[in-house]
């Protein structure tokens, strides 16, 4: 089938009364979990999915989808307004939409987030649609060198994320990567700092860690403060619209944003996480003012946003493709179709062309509807800003601790949000930068089991980095940029050695 | 004399927890080799990079003047015990009385008293839950104490 | 008379009565909600294998059948939980790892299989099948065995983890072929997918489901099945035992099953498995546990914990082995 018939069948499907309520519906749900703390698509979905056995595969991989990436636009909303991340992939947004909030700009922070996710998606579904075969060779292609280099990259190129002080940055990625050790070691089994607790043996809960690091400590450094900053004394349509210089800052980080996100998006067990760091980071490195950043700049809403949301599509590139799922979320959309007797596979798009090609037209009628849904929203969003704190925290703590315990029924990990919000705090009262805690958390773990895996694999002969071409471009890289930071830091020592006059 | 006390206590628990995981590793997990690398090398390598960092920011920051930001210990403990009664009664106790008891223990730290708003919130709150989580999302937790 | 036969009726209900209160426990069993917890993620293959069973269980029994997901630690944390729950209405549904390898390999399991477990059925089973990447040199099993002998470590083998199933099926393997492997743990089973078919590593003991559709794409190909009879969803895949120099006993399967806590009324676990025994009869309950790779089981009590304590031998002595390397 070409791809203009696939599209026509597409819509055919998709347009179908009995797949488009279950659209709305997917769509709905994911930006409500999504503007919820704590509860994110994976919780949604497994506790959807028994619900999934009783309507058209086609109908339930559409639904599931929706909750998927309508997620991504919800979680946006928290971290803009509460320095809340309402997942754990809008945890950047927080860097630079809170401070726009703070100033005022909470509106047209909402507004760039909620436009540059719609590109970034639409971005999405065009390399699902005309792309998919090229990232999928690409997914394949990728070894284990390859993503050991890769993010060995991501982590030196974010690690400067907001922070004048390079040690303490440095630092708390650091902290970040011993945390991602904790659990069993893939490589030899081993259980390593769990110190006896069979809850610790999976790893520290990642979206206790996010939500203890940023909502437990937000919520006890602000309960102080009666006046919030920034809360408007009524919103009108200006606050909301974006001036023009708004939109041309924007354009570019949210095409950048999509990019990256398609790419990550479509690689297995990196995910939309890693790519809102990333994109974030570049943003960041090729900025004239890196110093707006983390002051409230608009591209580091849309860049990242862009790209969580573009990674949220290109995520099925492998799943639909090669039937290989990339994310645990993925595995149960699989699950889902293997229920109706759909063996997800290579073969799967030569099988099942109907539901291939509605799930791409339902992805780009779902972002529609996202987009029509929550810009008028975005007024309703501002105005939560005037509800007192008092009356908002304890419900952010309540909704906190039961997003987590969704994640897998564990009252641990409630404790765990506990202890991680009361460390939180003192990392903010000490000026920590949080975030790249949890970058050096999400990529600590990838960077270790690929690097030790690809040492296995070359029978322990460490030149595999360099003999694999796509390795070797990810070192060169990395090399580069380590010698450029080293030769801004001589030339600022230079300068302020020789006295200015 | 001024020094930047936030930056020396926090480097001090920065290597302070850095030299805690890479002795506590060394000791418990195999460090390995090159071509087979133990599950004890990463966390020591990387506690022993933390600990220096540690160093690198307490060190400077003695010979430096910083701004002292106030330490809310009340709020602190009054938000961990709300997050601590949650989770210990939401198994036991149900979700309705872990969230009115958890909503109303972190309301005391709210800079204003009066006990009727107070009562209002847990129930606004409870029933928000109730709806959000127990109808909406069918998850499998007790509502009620199970006597 | 009459009256008289008031009475009598009267006496007699009373002591019906009196009777049916002390048989309670067994008769009206159940009379509230039953929960079963499951170790891994709704979802996932094993709690979608554990609804498909408590869904019919619930009609059969006239109370609700909650399935409670307690993912962690590879299912331990399950039957933990389970074991913590309430008396005759906490039960299980878990894959062997928890009954059979975990207290070995796992720190702090905190439970005795043997002391804090009733078996109530076996569920389902499913055996692995070694795939290699489509342009692997050898076509069948003698001929991968002999490129694996060419020296130590010729041959690498992909696994969602140390200790997993797929793991110590492998060495299994490895120890009845005499030959030696070169052990590359990945997370997941579509990372160790991924992986053969790149190319990076050359094989891989997977679910038949999962290599099935590869294959047919011709991007896998399957070398043999380790069930001792051909398995239904991959009928074409030769069984491993007696061939190429196997031994005609070889033979390792996954498997699921459903638990009591040791406590449990016996009367209960009798009702269970009584029950459980005839929808896994259901010939449609089967096709769906087949579409997912899994042949329905079944059996007594009995027959479970004979599989546990022969399986928990089998991989100790596969576990005593690598850890001796």
């Amino acid at each position: 089938m070409g791809t203009w018939d696939g599209i026509l069948t597409g819509f055919a499907v998709a347009l179908h009364p009995s797949v488009l309520i279950y659209c709305v519906l997917g769509v709905v749900l994911g930006t409500v979990i999504g503007v919820l703390p704590g509860i994110g698509a994976m919780a949604a979905i497994s506790l959807l999915l028994p619900i999934t056995f009783y309507i058209s595969p086609e109908a339930a991989l559409v639904m599931l989808g929706g909750v998927y990436y309508g997620a991504q636009y919800g979680g946006a909303v928290a971290s803009i307004l509460l320095r809340l991340p309402g997942t754990p992939q809008s945890a950047v947004t927080t860097l630079d939409g809170y401070p726009m909030a703070q100033q005022g700009r909470a509106g047209v922070a909402l507004f760039a987030s909620m436009m540059s996710s719609f590109v970034g998606s639409v971005i999405g579904i065009v390399a699902l649609v005309w792309l998919s075969g090229w990232l999928a060779s690409i997914a394949t292609e990728f070894g284990a060198a390859d993503y050991a280099a890769m993010m060995v990259l991501g982590l030196v190129a974010a690690s400067t994320i907001g922070s004048q002080r390079p040690a303490k940055a440095f630092a708390m990625v650091v902290l970040g990567l011993i945390l991602g050790c904790v659990g069993t070691d893939v490589n030899s089994g081993a259980s390593r700092l769990t110190f006896g607790r069979t809850e610790l043996l999976d790893g520290i809960n990642l979206v206790a860690l996010a939500m203890g690091l940023f909502g437990v400590a937000e919520v006890i450094g602000n309960i102080r403060d009666a006046e919030r900053k920034g809360v408007p004394e009524h919103v009108n349509l200006r606050q909301l619209i974006p001036t023009r210089e708004d939109l041309r800052r924007m354009t570019l980080p949210t095409l950048r944003g999509s990019a990256l996100g398609c790419f990550f998006g479509a690689l297995p067990g990196t995910g939309s996480t890693i790519s809102s760091f990333l994109s974030y980071a570049t943003e960041r490195r090729i900025a004239r003012q890196p110093e707006h950043f983390g002051n409230g700049a608009i591209e580091g809403v849309a860049g990242p946003e862009a790209a969580n949301n573009a990674a949220a599509i290109t995520a099925f590139v492998p799943t639909l493709t090669l039937g290989i799922p990339g994310d645990p979320i993925m595995a149960l959309m699989l699950g889902a179709l293997v229920i109706h007797g759909i063996q997800p596979g290579p073969m799967m798009l030569d099988a099942h062309p109907d539901m291939f090609w509605g799930l791409v037209v339902s992805f780009g009628i779902g972002n529609l509807l996202l987009l029509i849904l929550n810009l008028p929203l975005i007024g309703i969003w501002v105005s939560l800003l005037r509800i007192p704190f008092r009356w908002l925290y304890p419900a952010i703590i309540v909704f906190v601790c039961l997003g987590v315990y969704s994640v897998r029924g564990s009252t641990f990990d409630i404790a765990a949000v506990a202890v991680i919000g009361a460390a939180g705090y003192l990392l903010a009262l000490a000026r920590f930068n949080p975030a790249l805690l949890l970058l050096g958390f999400v990529l600590g773990p990838l960077i270790e089991t690929n690097l030790r895996r690809a040492m296995l694999i070359s029978r322990g002969d460490p030149m595999v980095f360099l003999e694999r071409p796509i390795s070797a471009f990810f070192v060169a890289v990395t090399v580069l940029l380590i010698l450029g930071s080293l030769l801004g830091v001589w030339r600022r020592a230079k300068k302020a050695a020789t006295p200015t006059g | 004399m001024q020094r930047d006390y936030h930056d020396l206590w926090g480097g001090a628990a920065m290597t302070a927890t850095g030299a805690a995981v890479a002795l506590y590793c060394l000791g418990h997990y195999d460090f390995g080799t090159m071509r087979q690398m133990g599950p004890g090398f990463f966390p020591v390598v990387l506690g022993a990079i933390l600990a220096g960092l540690g160093l690198l920011i307490a060190i400077p920051a003695w010979f430096r003047a910083g701004v002292v930001a106030p330490f809310a210990a009340l709020d602190a403990v009054v938000v961990l015990a709300a997050i601590a009664i949650f989770g210990f009664g939401l198994t036991r106790l149900g979700l309705v009385t872990s969230t009115a008891s958890a909503v109303l223990i972190a309301s005391l730290a709210a800079p204003r008293g009066g006990w009727l708003w107070r009562i209002i919130l847990a129930l606004v709150i409870t029933v928000l839950t109730w709806v959000i989580f127990k109808q909406g999302l069918q998850m499998t937790i007790p509502v009620w104490p199970d006597f | 008379m009459i009256r008289i036969h008031r009475q009598a009726t009267l006496a007699l209900t009373a002591g019906i009565a009196i009777l049916a209160a002390g048989m309670a426990s067994a008769q009206e069993w159940p009379t509230e909600p039953i929960h079963v917890y499951v170790g891994f993620p709704a979802g996932s293959s094993p709690d979608t294998l554990a609804r498909l069973i408590t869904d019919p269980l619930s009609q059969r029994l006239g109370q609700p059948v909650v399935v409670e997901n307690k993912p962690g630690a590879g299912g331990v944390i399950g039957v933990q939980q389970m074991l913590a729950g309430k008396e005759n209405y906490s039960f299980g549904s878990t894959i062997n790892g928890p009954l059979t390898t975990s207290p070995r390999l796992v720190p702090d399991t905190s439970y005795d299989v043997a002391a804090d477990i009733a078996p109530v059925a076996l569920l389902a089973t499913s055996p692995l099948v070694l795939a290699v990447s489509a342009d692997f040199p050898a076509d069948d099993l003698a001929g991968f065995i002999a490129a694996a002998k060419a020296e130590p470590e010729a041959v690498s083998y992909g696994s969602v983890g140390q200790g997993s199933g797929a793991h110590l099926t492998a060495e299994l393997f490895a120890d009845a072929a005499g030959v030696q492997m070169l052990h590359i743990p990945f997370a997941s089973y579509a990372e160790v997918t991924t992986s053969i078919i790149g190319g990076e590593i050359n094989s891989g003991f997977m679910a038949p489901s999962a290599a099935m559709p590869q294959a047919e794409a011709g991007k896998m190909k399957m070398l043999g099945v380790t069930s001792t009879e051909p398995f239904a969803q991959v009928p074409d895949v030769p069984v491993m035992a007696g061939n190429a120099g196997l031994p005609a006993d070889f033979r390792a399967e996954l498997w699921n099953a459903f638990i009591a806590p040791a406590g449990t009324d016996p009367a209960v676990i009798e009702r269970l498995n009584a029950e459980i025994d005839e929808i896994l009869k259901d010939p449609k309950v089967q096709q769906q546990l087949m579409t997912m790779g899994w042949q329905a089981a079944g059996g007594t009590p009995d027959d479970l914990a004979q599989r546990i304590t022969d399986d928990t031998q089998v991989w100790g002595t596969v576990i005593d082995k690598i850890e001796a390397k």
